[in-house]
């Protein structure tokens, strides 16, 4: 799943490479013998990356320095890496900084490492002018985890730090604890989403609610250190992991992940690789916005993690010896004017208040200092082994209490427990034993979820020490209840039959759906649908833009419904708005026509004079038509006047213009009715005439009475 | 062509007109359904009735709907959405 999406990226990536570029990448990937087309070039590329045999072959032509770097970055199991902690990683490893760009352009050019490019960029022409831009902003890169994942290392000569203690006494979590916290942040910002500045940081309101939050910022019982900025720590951590989504200007809480019902190794895997992704967050300042100051810390996690991981199982290193051997080596603390704050004790914090509760590392104390290794789960998965059996765990663990305050013990939690009770409870403490509050609200949500009465029933069952008290299950019921009487289907698939007979058969076949009418069957989701059963006499999305399948006659009141391309939307809109004259015609047409009272009924609907624009628009291609907006306007707007009136037909347009303009004539004259009429005042037309006589006109002594 | 002029053969595959990706709104009775009419934000969302319980929802809209229906104090459950 990961390697696909992957190498989906990888895809659109090579489609925005210029030509040349790209048949450059393709000569070193794909070798192709001939001049093939671009769409080829890309296809052929990526067979490659699905090849092992051919890809191991490309990654074998690599030179040292290239295959340590792709190995040492799977290790991390993050596909996208900032490119300036790729450099930071190679001069680490040893690599000469003149020819570290060098490396990396190279590994660019043989298509085993892609440029992450911003969503809207359609072309992109030179991996060195990219890389030259990193001055405007941090530059990201994506290395595919089908090739990472099959590099062979060259030997390194990793150093020696760990010593074997006979006495040690190991400190290792449960891993709960950032689940836990994680699960509370859930809570929080499902209620109320972080909002962002224009800046993209935090509101101010944001920004007290995570320094201050006591569940998310208070250090656990069996907590070896205090973390800065907890709650940031945690709100970064989420977003990267996909529980936060942005949302215009919002971060909003969307599904808990579903890996949390694998076990534990599965939550903790997910959580890991978030941890090299950081840039609000660093362990020396804590949380500091926008100024992705934890830049040299991603490298420098990684490199710890890989020293520690070619230590000898058994041994322990000193934290402090890890610092300084980082310190030698990492570009960021070994160049000079390095402030001593930035050498302070920053690998503590990582090691012991982030890595130790995700069970990377355990420790002990030796001497009045921690040493630290590996546990067994943080070297499988650095490995990309497979993780140790974990004990079972003991399914009766909570205690569900009349007042709705469910008490729950940690030894039996699990994360996919966990994640149930977020979903149906409120975190209230966090500990040994931690409490939850049950109430409409939250039981509300875990059926929003999925969940029903009766598996919420069973959760309590199953977990609870003793049975669930009557009056709590009594009010489960009422809530649950309560949620059966609206059913909303985000993206129903409906089933449209000829007759009643025919949906007769299909249920009698095992599909499963809620018959709406006598031919109308409604399927939650299309994936319910087994189609052998079915030939399609017709397919309408409704996620698509209303189809056009009205015509209206010359009397622009009469319309006409082509059937076979109508829909729902149309088919209950259209009785709204308009009588219905002929059910079907020979040539499978409906006809419907608009009068006075049905368009009364869609005024009182709340329908305007756009409303039925944008409906013509929509359905028949065409503006509404003049006949159509008169019966739907025509008590809207001021009531006529009928009136007599004196019109003086010129005979050139230039005449009307005249007596229209002249200052003389202006006032004589009421309105113009077109371009050789005009209206003009009865009583003064005597006085009108004579100044006609005194230009050459002579208007007429009498006025023409209309026949009839 | 029509469904109806399809036809199925006994046993043979039923002839059907697929609708994809409708939003529907659907009821435990009628009082219901007019009460949700008669609320002038969700009348607007509404384009139509298909039977007396089931409205027809406007494309899009569905939070929209779900949000004033919360309002209401209605607890809506959504279909079509896994634990």
């Amino acid at each position: 799943m990961n390697a696909e999406a992957d190498l989906d990226r990888v895809r659109s990536t090579l489609e925005c490479y210029d030509e040349p570029l790209l048949r450059e990448v393709a000569a070193r990937l794909a070798r192709p013998r001939n001049q093939w087309p671009r769409d080829e070039l890309i296809r052929k590329c990526l067979e490659v990356l699905e090849n092992p045999p051919v890809l191991d072959r490309r990654l074998a032509e690599l030179p040292d320095p290239a295959r340590s770097l792709l190995a040492i970055v799977f290790r991390s199991r993050q596909p996208e890496w900032p490119l300036a902690s790729l450099f930071e990683l190679l001069m680490a490893l040893g690599q000469e900084p003149a020819t570290v760009g060098a490396t990396i352009q190279d590994l660019f050019e043989a298509g085993l490492l892609y440029p992450v490019l911003p969503e809207q960029t359609t072309r992109f022409g030179s991996f060195g002018y990219w890389m030259s831009t990193a001055t405007e902003g941090p530059l990201y890169v994506l290395v595919p985890r089908p090739i990472a994942g099959r590099v062979r290392p060259p030997e390194t000569d990793w150093p020696e730090l760990g010593e074997r203690l006979a006495l040690a006494r190991p400190l290792q979590a449960d891993g709960l604890d950032w689940l836990l916290r994680l699960g509370v942040l859930w809570q929080q910002v499902r209620g109320m989403p972080f909002r962002r500045t224009q800046g993209g940081g935090l509101f101010k309101r944001d920004v007290e609610r995570l320094s201050q939050d006591g569940l998310l910022n208070a250090r656990a019982a069996d907590a070896l250190i205090a973390v800065p900025d907890q709650g940031f720590l945690l709100a970064e951590v989420a977003e990267r992991l996909g529980l936060l989504v942005p949302n215009d200007a919002e971060l909003r809480a969307v599904d808990l992940p579903e890996e949390w019902n694998e076990g534990l190794w599965s939550a903790l895997s997910g959580i890991v690789p978030q941890l090299f992704r950081l840039s609000d967050w660093g362990p020396v300042d804590g949380y500091r916005p926008l100024s992705n100051h934890n830049q040299p810390f991603a490298s420098a996690y990684l490199l710890v993690l890989e020293v520690l991981r070619n230590q000898p199982v058994e041994e322990w290193v000193a934290i402090d010896l890890l610092q300084d051997w980082i310190q030698e080596r990492h570009p960021f603390w070994a160049r000079s004017g390095v402030r001593p704050s930035q050498r302070g004790p920053w690998l503590e914090v990582f090691l012991l208040g982030v890595a130790w509760p995700v069970r990377l590392i355990e420790a002990t104390r030796h001497e009045e200092s921690w040493r630290v290794r590996l546990t067994e789960w943080g070297r499988a998965f650095l490995s990309g082994q497979e993780p140790p059996l974990l004990p079972p765990p003991f399914p009766k663990t909570l205690l569900l209490q009349p007042n709705l305050e469910i008490l729950v013990y940690r030894q039996g939690l699990t994360p996919a427990l966990l994640r149930r009770l977020t979903l149906a409870a409120t975190w209230k403490t966090l500990g040994a034993a931690c409490t939850l509050a049950l109430e409409a609200e939250t039981v509300y949500r875990a059926l929003e979820a999925g969940e029903s009465f009766e598996s919420l029933s069973r959760l309590f069952e199953q977990h609870g020490t003793r049975s669930t008290p009557p009056g709590v299950l009594d009010l489960m019921r009422t809530w649950a209840n309560k949620r059966e009487r609206i059913t909303l289907y985000p993206t129903a698939t409906l089933l449209e039959f000829a007759s009643a007979r025919e949906l007769d058969e299909a249920l009698a076949r095992g599909v499963t759906g809620f018959r709406a009418t006598d031919t109308v069957l409604v399927v939650a989701s299309e994936d319910q649908i087994d189609f052998k059963h079915f030939r399609l006499a017709g397919s309408r999305d409704y996620g698509l833009p209303p189809e056009r399948c009205v015509t209206v006659e010359a009397d622009g009141v009469t319309l006409s419904v082509d059937l076979s391309r109508s829909d729902l939307l149309l088919e209950t809109e259209l009785p709204r708005i308009a009588e219905l004259v002929e059910r079907q015609t020979s040539n499978n047409r409906r006809i419907y026509r608009l009068t006075p009272e049905s368009l009364g009924r869609a005024r009182e609907a709340g329908w305007s004079a756009i409303t039925l624009e944008n409906w013509f628009q929509q359905r028949l291609g065409i503006s509404a038509t003049p006949a159509a907006k008169l019966l739907l306007l025509a008590p809207m707007l001021d009531s006529p006047r009928l009136r007599r009136l004196v019109v003086l037909t010129v005979s050139d347009s230039a005449l009307a213009d005249g007596l229209e303009q002249w200052p003389i004539t202006r006032p004589y004259v009421v309105e113009r009715l077109g371009p050789l009429s005009l209206v003009v005042q009865q009583d003064r037309l005597p006085a009108l005439r004579e100044i006609a006589t005194r230009l050459g006109l002579r208007l007429p002594e009498a006025v023409e009475e209309l026949p009839g | 062509m029509t469904i109806a002029a399809m036809g199925s053969g006994s046993g043979g595959r039923i002839p059907v007109k697929l609708h994809k990706r409708v939003c529907l709104v659907v009821t435990e009775d009628a009082v219901l359904a007019e009460e949700i009419l008669a609320r002038r934000k969700l009348a607007g969302e509404v384009v139509g009735r298909l039977t007396e319980r089931v409205l027809l929802i406007r494309p899009g809209r569905v939070e929209a709907v779900l949000q004033e229906l919360q309002k209401m104090g209605h607890t809506p459950q959504v279909a079509g959405k896994s634990a």
